[in-house]
C-alpha cells in the first residue's frame, strides 16, 4: 500500500487579539491509498483545522503552519506547508478533494449544479468544456443522482440533502483525486440517508482507489468504515491505532469517554449515558500539563500532580497504538476493560 | 436684507433734489464711464441667485430691480427715467411719448401723445390703441397680478357696492364695462394722444408712466397668463430664450434709434443665468472667472470685505444706500399703551444689531422716520426717533425706557403685565440670522423689564402678517416709495386705505386727525408745500410711535473686469443696466 | 410570472392613489390660503375670491381631488373668455407661479434629473463596487485603510459642502471644468457639452454614494468570502481571482443592484441639494421651489412621480431578482 498523506508534527496556529489560537499542536499521521482513516474529536478539537491545513486552504498571514503535510502527487511529493499558493492550488480537486459538512451552503446557490461540477474539471483542464460537461453527467450518474443529464441544468435548492451531499462527492470526484478529504459528510444528512452517503463512499474509494481522511465527531460512522483513527482533543491526538484497536481497547481516557457517551439503542435508561463532565480547553491557554486532565477520572491514578504539571507524550507498548496518559498503561488497560463491559453489557 | 426681497417697490428721487442727492450718494465706479466710449457687441451676463424673475409681463413687474432691468432693455413705456449718473437721473424724459405728460383739469385729466415710428419686434406699429389696451388689462385683476394697483383706484371709472371697478378687464365680454373704461382712457382720432381721467387730483400721476402697467400690448397677441413669459419687446432687445436656466435677451431688428431717446443698445446680446448659488457667484466675480458677468444681486455681506478692500476691485464696485426704509412696525390694536411701545424704542440696542448686519459700511445708517433720505424732497430727521432726537443713544437708553416702564405700569397695568410676564410677540421672516440677532434683541429690551418672544415665519410672510388676524404684536418689515413722493410711503404704510399698512392704527386715538392731513397732502398738487406735509406726517406717525423704525438700508453691487460704464440709477436705486457694456 | 406582474401593477396604482390622496390632503389642509398667495400686496377679498373660483379652491377637497385625477386622463381647462386656455392630457394642473402646465414642466425637468441620477449612478457604481472590493481583498492592510479614510469623508462631508467645494475649486479657481453658461444640453443636442456640464454634478452625488457603496460592498465581500461555497470553490483549484470576481460578486452582486435601483429611484425625487448647487433645472429644485410657494400641482405632481418612480424601482428590482436569483421564483 502506498502512502498518499504523511503529516508530521503539524502545528497550525492563528493569532487573534486575544492571543495565540493553538489550534493544532503537533499532529503526525499518515495516509495509504485505499485506506480510511478517522479524525475524531469535538468541535474545537482542531480535526476540521487540519483538514483544510491538507488542502492548504488557511490564508497565509492568518494561519502560522510548520510541520510537513507531504503529498503524493503522482511521482511528486509535495511539502503543502512550504508550496507556493499556485502549486496548492494546482493541488486541490485535482490530487485531493475535500467534501463539507453542509451540502446546501457549500454549493453555490446562483450556479447550476452541472457548471459548478464542469468548473473544477475546467480549472485542471482548461478550455475542454465539452469534456467537463460530460465528465459533470458522468460523475452525477456514478453518484447515483437519476437522469443526471436533466439534473445537471438545476440548481442546489433543487436538490435534497441527500442529492446535493451526493453532489459534492460527485464535484470531488470530478477529477479522481487520490485523497479525499471527507469533513463530517454525513452530519448535516436524516439517519438513513446518511448510509446511503456511507455506502456510497465506500463504493467510490474502491473504484478509484482513494485514500479518505474522514472527519468526524461521530464515532457510530468511524465504525463503521475507518481502517485507522487518531483521536483528538485540545489539538492534539491523544489516541492513535487501528479501528478495532481504538474501539476495544481504549487507552485514552477521553477516548473511553467519548465511547462511553455513544447512545445505544441497547441501553435501558438514561443513567447509562454518560457525557464527560467539564468543558474542553481553551485553545488559547492550554494548561501546562495533560489538556484533559482537569475533566479525568483517572488522574488520581497517576503520580502525584504530574497530570496537571507535565504534558504526556504520544506513547505505547504496541508501536500501532498509541496514546497520551500519565497512568501507567497496564493500570489504564485494566480500569478500561471493566469500564467499557459496564457500558457494552 | 432678506425682508425687504419680498418688497415689489421701486424708489425714485425728483430732479427737485439734486442737491441733497449728491450728498447722499456714495461714489461708485461714476466717474470712468463718461471719458470712455462704450464698445458695442458681446455677451453681457447677469448672474442671479433665484431660479426665474417673478415677472416679464410688463403690467406685473413691480420689482425694482426687474423693472429697472425690462426697461432698460424690452420694454418701453410712455415716460422714463434718465439714464445718467447722478441726480439728473431722477428727472423724467419722454420715451414712447413726444413729452411728460400734460396734466389739467387740477391734474385731474393727463394727456401723452405718442412719438411716430415706435414698433413692437413683430414690425407692428405701436398705437394709442395698444397703449390703451395694455392699461385695460391690469383691470383683469384674477389674472394680470402682482403690478401696481394705481390705476385701479385713481382711473375714473364707476364702483361697483363693493368698491371694486365695474371694469374686469378685457378678457370678460363685458361691454357695459369698456364703455366705462374707454371712458377713463381714450383715445385720439388719429391713434396718437391717449388720454387718462382720473377721478381726483394726482399731481404726480405721470410717474406712474414709468410702469409698464402703462405700456402698449396687441390684444391679439394677448395670452392672458402666459404672456408673462414671452411679451413682446418694444425696446431695442427682445426675448430670445425664457428658460429654467437663462434669460437671452437679443437684439431687436424692429427698434430703431431715431423714435428712442431714451436708450443706447451696446451688447449684441445680454444674458440672465439664473439659479446659481450665490457664494458661486462671488466666486465667479471674485476671481473673474467671467469677465463679463454681473452679480445681478448682492454679494453676500461675508465676502463683502473681499471686493470693498481690495483695490483690485476698485471699478468692479458699488456701494449705495438702498431705497428702503426698515421697521417693526407695532400692532397698535394688540399694543395700545405708548409707553411700551417707546420703552421698546428705548431699550432696543440699534448699535449692536447695526453692526451685526454689516454697520455703517455696508447695512446702512439708523432711520429717522419711514421717509428714506433717498426721498430728498420729502426727508428731513423727525427729531422724534434716531440720530437728532433728544434722547437717542445707539445702544439703548435705558433709563428712559424704565421710567417709560414705570409710567405704564400704572397707567394701562394689563399691557404691562402683558410686557412684563407674557412675553411680546414679534413676527419675523425666518432666517439664520435670527440664531444671533434674537438673543441680542431679547437681552436688550430685558434691561428695561420687557420680556419678548419671536415669532418666526418660514414661508409667505407677509400673506401672514398683513392678516389682522395673524399678526403678532409686532412685525418686521420695510418699504421703499414708488416714485419721488413720500404720496407712495405716508399713506400707504398708515392710512387705513393704505396698502401696506401693519400697525393696525386705526383705533389710535390720534388717527382721525392723522388720516385727515394725509387726505389733505394727497389733494395738494404745490410739490414744496406738500413736501412740507409729508415730512409733518413722518414726524406725527413717529411721534405716535406706530412703527419703530430701525434702519436706512444700503446696498452693494459687483461684477467682472470686463464689463464697463456701470453707474448708480438713482430713481431705480440699481444700476442703469441699459449703459453697461463689455470690453473685447 | 404575469399574474405575479398584474398583481404588483395593480398595487402600484393603489399606492400611488393613496400617496396622491394624502399628499393633496397634506397640502390643502396646511393653514395657508392658495388663492391668497397667488396675488401680491394688493389684494382684496374679490380678487382672492374670484382666484379661489378660477384655481378651483372653491369645490369640496375631493372635488378638487378627482379633478385632479381627471385631468391626467382628460386634460383640463383654465380661465375664461379670450385668456382661457387648456393643458392637455395627461394633465397634472397649471402652475400659476411658472405659467406653464405642470405637465411641461415635469417634461422638462425629468430628463435632467434623470441624467443626473444615471451619470452619477454609473460612477459610484464603478468606484463604490471597485472600493469596497479593493477594501476587502486587502482587508486592514493600507488600501483598506485608504479606503476607510474615503468612506468616512464621503459620508460625513455633506453634499452641499462636496459640491459647493467642487464648483467653487474644480471650476472657478482652477479652471479645470467649463463654467457652463448655456445650462443643461441635452445629450442628444452635444454630448460633450452634456458631459460638460454634468461632470461635477455627477461626482458630487457620485462621492456620497460610493463612500456608502464601498462600505457596503465591502462588508458583502467579505461576509460572502465566509460562506462555505467560497471555500467549496477554492477546494476545487479555482483561482483566487476567480473566487472573488465570479464566485463572490455574482452573490454580492444581486444587494448592489437592488440597493442602486432604490438609490436611484429616490434621486428621481430628491437630488434637490446638487441640483440647487449646480444650477440644475431638475425635478429636486422645481419641488424645492414649489414648496416654498405653496404651488400645490407642482408639488402634488413631483411627489407623486417621486412615488411612483420608486413604486416602479420596486417592480423592476423584485423581477430583477428573479432572474438573479435562482431561489427566487414568481
Amino acid at each position: 500500500m502506498a502512502e498518499l498523506l504523511k503529516i508530521s508534527d503539524l502545528h497550525v496556529a492563528f493569532p487573534t487579539d486575544d492571543g495565540l489560537v493553538r489550534a493544532v499542536d503537533g499532529v503526525s499521521l499518515t495516509l495509504n491509498e485505499g485506506e480510511t482513516v478517522a479524525i475524531v474529536g469535538e468541535s474545537g478539537s482542531g480535526k476540521t483545522v487540519s483538514g483544510l491545513s491538507v488542502m492548504g486552504l488557511h490564508k497565509k498571514g492568518a494561519a502560522q503552519l510548520s510541520g510537513s503535510i507531504v503529498l503524493k502527487d503522482g511521482d511528486r511529493n509535495i511539502d503543502i506547508v512550504t508550496a507556493t499558493d499556485e502549486e496548492i492550488r494546482l493541488l486541490r480537486g485535482r490530487a485531493v478533494a475535500m467534501i463539507f459538512q453542509d451540502p446546501m451552503s457549500s454549493l453555490h446557490p446562483y450556479y447550476r449544479v452541472g457548471n459548478q461540477l464542469a468548473e473544477g474539471y475546467l480549472v485542471h483542464n482548461p478550455g475542454q468544456k465539452k469534456e467537463a460537461r460530460q465528465r459533470a453527467i458522468e460523475m452525477l450518474d456514478l453518484v447515483g443522482i437519476s437522469e443526471p443529464a436533466q439534473r445537471a441544468d438545476e440548481y442546489p435548492h433543487q436538490f435534497s440533502g441527500g442529492m446535493r451531499q451526493r453532489v459534492m462527492i460527485a464535484m470531488a470526484l470530478m477529477n479522481s483525486p487520490r485523497i479525499l478529504i471527507a469533513d463530517e459528510p454525513t452530519t448535516a444528512l436524516d439517519v438513513t440517508v446518511q448510509a446511503q452517503i456511507l455506502i456510497l463512499l465506500a463504493s467510490l474509494q474502491k473504484e478509484f482507489n482513494m485514500g479518505i481522511l474522514l472527519i468526524t465527531h461521530d464515532l457510530g460512522v468511524v465504525a463503521q468504515v475507518a481502517d485507522r483513527v487518531s483521536v483528538m482533543y485540545g489539538g492534539r491526538i491523544v489516541e492513535q491505532g487501528s479501528a478495532d484497536d481504538v474501539f476495544y481497547k481504549p487507552k485514552a481516557p477521553y477516548t473511553l469517554g467519548l465511547l462511553k457517551s455513544v447512545p445505544r439503542i441497547s441501553t435501558h435508561g438514561s443513567d447509562r449515558l454518560k457525557a464527560i463532565p467539564g468543558q474542553p480547553p481553551s485553545l488559547i491557554n492550554l494548561p501546562t500539563g495533560c489538556a484533559f486532565a482537569p475533566r479525568c477520572e483517572f488522574a488520581s491514578h497517576a503520580a502525584g500532580d504530574i497530570c496537571a504539571n507535565d504534558r504526556p507524550e504520544l506513547l505505547g507498548t504496541n508501536p500501532n497504538h498509541l496514546s497520551r496518559c500519565h497512568v501507567d498503561e497496564a493500570v489504564r488497560d485494566k480500569l478500561f476493560v471493566t469500564e467499557l463491559k459496564e457500558v457494552r453489557s | 436684507m432678506s425682508n425687504v426681497s419680498a418688497l415689489r417697490r421701486a424708489v425714485v428721487i425728483s430732479a427737485a433734489s439734486a442737491l441733497a442727492i449728491s450728498a447722499v450718494m456714495v461714489s461708485g465706479a461714476t466717474s470712468a464711464s463718461a471719458a470712455v466710449t462704450p464698445k458695442t457687441g458681446g455677451i453681457l451676463t447677469f448672474l442671479e441667485h433665484t431660479p426665474r424673475l417673478d415677472h416679464y409681463d410688463p403690467s406685473r413687474i413691480y420689482t425694482g430691480r426687474d423693472l429697472a432691468f425690462m426697461n432698460s432693455f424690452t420694454t418701453r413705456t410712455l415716460v422714463a427715467y434718465n439714464p445718467v449718473p447722478g441726480a439728473a437721473g431722477a428727472s423724467l424724459v419722454p420715451d414712447l411719448a413726444t413729452n411728460t405728460g400734460i396734466p389739467s383739469n387740477a391734474a385731474k385729466t393727463w394727456k401723452f401723445t405718442l412719438r411716430p415710428g415706435s414698433t413692437f419686434e413683430d414690425g407692428k406699429k405701436i398705437t394709442c390703441e395698444d397703449v390703451q389696451y395694455g392699461v385695460s388689462r391690469v383691470f383683469a385683476t384674477d389674472v394680470i397680478t402682482d403690478g401696481p394697483g394705481y390705476l385701479q383706484v385713481w382711473l375714473d371709472i364707476p364702483k361697483d357696492k363693493d368698491g371694486n371697478s365695474v371694469f374686469k378687464g378685457p378678457y370678460k365680454k363685458d361691454a357695459a364695462g369698456l364703455a366705462a373704461f374707454h371712458k377713463a382712457v381714450s383715445c385720439s382720432a388719429d391713434h396718437r394722444t391717449i388720454t387718462f381721467n382720473l377721478n381726483k387730483s394726482v399731481a404726480d400721476f405721470n410717474y406712474l408712466g414709468t410702469y409698464g402697467v402703462i405700456s402698449p400690448v396687441q390684444a391679439k397677441l394677448d395670452t392672458g397668463d402666459k404672456y408673462d413669459l414671452k411679451p413682446q419687446a418694444t425696446g431695442p432687445y427682445k426675448i430670445a430664450e425664457n428658460s429654467k436656466t437663462q434669460l437671452k435677451l437679443v437684439r431687436n431688428s424692429k427698434w430703431n434709434k431715431a423714435s428712442d431717446p431714451v436708450r443706447t443698445p451696446y451688447p449684441d446680446e445680454v444674458i440672465i443665468m439664473f439659479g446659481y448659488d450665490e457664494e458661486v457667484i462671488d466666486q465667479i466675480i471674485l476671481g473673474d472667472t467671467i469677465p463679463t458677468a454681473v452679480n445681478f444681486g448682492e454679494p453676500l455681506s461675508t465676502n463683502n470685505d473681499k471686493f470693498f478692500t481690495n483695490s483690485t476691485f476698485k471699478n468692479r464696485r458699488m456701494n449705495n444706500p438702498d431705497p428702503y426704509a426698515r421697521y417693526i412696525a407695532f400692532n397698535v390694536k394688540a399694543m395700545p399703551c405708548i409707553e411700551i411701545r417707546q420703552a421698546m424704542y428705548y431699550s432696543r440696542n440699534a448699535k449692536a444689531l447695526l453692526d451685526y448686519a454689516g454697520g455703517t459700511t455696508y447695512a446702512g445708517s439708523f432711520a429717522t422716520g419711514v421717509i428714506s433720505p433717498l426721498l430728498a424732497t420729502d426727508y428731513a430727521p423727525t427729531k422724534v426717533v434716531g440720530p437728532g432726537s433728544a434722547d437717542f443713544i445707539p445702544e439703548g437708553n435705558i433709563p428712559k425706557a424704565k421710567a417709560l416702564m414705570e409710567t405704564a405700569k400704572t397707567k394701562c397695568p394689563a399691557d404691562y403685565k402683558k410686557a412684563t410676564e407674557t412675553g411680546i410677540k414679534i413676527d419675523v421672516r425666518q432666517s439664520v440670522a435670527l440664531n444671533d440677532t434674537i438673543p441680542i434683541d431679547t437681552a436688550a429690551y430685558a434691561r428695561a423689564g420687557i420680556k419678548v418672544v419671536f415669532n418666526p415665519i418660514s414661508s409667505g410672510y407677509y400673506p401672514t402678517v398683513m392678516n389682522p388676524d395673524k399678526q403678532s404684536d409686532l412685525s418686521a418689515s420695510g418699504w421703499g416709495a414708488d416714485w419721488a413722493n413720500a404720496s407712495t410711503v405716508i399713506p400707504e404704510l398708515f392710512a387705513t386705505f393704505g396698502g401696506f399698512n401693519l400697525s393696525q392704527n386705526s383705533g389710535d386715538p390720534a388717527y382721525k386727525a392723522f388720516e385727515d392731513g394725509v387726505k389733505q397732502a394727497m389733494l395738494t398738487t404745490d410739490r414744496a408745500k406738500q413736501a412740507t406735509m409729508w415730512k409733518a406726517l413722518d414726524v406725527e406717525a413717529m411721534k405716535n410711535f406706530w412703527v419703530l423704525p430701525t434702519i436706512f438700508g444700503k446696498a452693494q453691487f459687483v461684477w467682472g473686469s470686463q464689463v464697463a460704464g456701470v453707474f448708480f440709477w438713482v430713481p431705480q436705486g440699481n444700476p442703469a443696466f441699459g449703459k453697461m457694456w463689455v470690453n473685447n | 410570472m404575469l399574474n405575479f406582474v398584474s398583481r404588483r401593477v395593480f398595487f402600484a396604482i393603489v399606492t400611488l392613489l393613496v400617496v396622491s390622496a394624502v399628499v393633496f390632503a397634506i397640502f390643502s389642509l396646511l393653514p395657508f390660503d392658495p388663492a391668497a398667495l397667488t396675488c401680491g400686496q394688493h389684494c382684496t377679498d374679490q380678487i382672492i375670491a374670484a382666484n379661489r373660483i378660477k384655481l378651483g379652491f372653491d369645490k369640496p377637497l375631493y372635488i378638487q381631488y378627482f379633478l385632479f385625477l381627471g385631468g391626467i386622463f382628460l386634460g383640463r381647462s383654465y380661465g375664461t373668455g379670450s385668456a382661457a386656455f387648456s393643458c392637455p392630457a395627461p394633465s397634472f394642473g397649471y402652475s400659476y407661479n411658472e405659467n406653464a402646465c405642470v405637465t411641461d414642466l415635469l417634461r422638462e425637468a425629468l430628463p435632467v434629473t434623470v441624467s443626473l441620477a444615471l451619470g452619477a449612478l454609473i460612477i459610484w457604481l464603478i468606484v463604490g463596487v471597485s472600493l469596497g472590493i479593493i477594501a476587502a481583498r486587502f482587508k486592514n492592510k493600507w488600501p483598506d485603510r485608504v479606503g476607510s479614510v474615503f468612506v468616512l469623508l464621503g459620508t460625513s462631508l455633506p453634499t452641499f459642502v462636496t459640491g459647493l467645494a467642487l464648483l467653487i475649486w474644480v471650476t472657478i479657481k482652477w479652471k479645470l471644468v467649463p463654467l457652463s453658461l448655456i445650462g443643461y444640453t441635452p445629450i442628444t443636442e452635444n454630448p460633450y457639452k452634456f458631459f460638460q456640464f454634468f461632470i461635477l454634478p455627477w461626482i458630487t452625488l457620485a462621492i456620497a454614494y460610493a463612500a456608502l457603496y464601498t462600505r457596503f460592498t465591502r462588508a458583502a465581500v467579505l461576509e460572502t468570502l465566509g460562506e462555505d461555497y467560497i471555500r467549496t470553490a477554492r477546494a476545487k483549484g479555482v483561482k483566487e481571482r476567480t473566487v472573488l470576481f465570479k464566485h463572490t460578486m455574482r452573490a454580492v452582486f444581486a444587494p448592489i443592484i437592488t440597493l442602486a435601483g432604490l438609490d436611484f429611484a429616490g434621486l428621481i425625487g430628491g437630488a434637490i441639494i446638487t441640483e440647487t448647487i449646480f444650477n440644475l433645472p431638475g425635478l429636486g429644485r422645481l419641488t424645492l421651489r414649489s414648496t416654498y410657494e405653496f404651488d400645490l400641482p407642482i408639488v402634488l405632481s413631483t411627489t407623486i412621480l417621486a412615488a411612483a418612480v420608486v413604486i416602479i424601482m420596486n417592480l423592476v428590482i423584485d423581477m430583477l431578482y428573479a432572474v438573479l436569483d435562482p431561489r427566487v421564483r414568481i
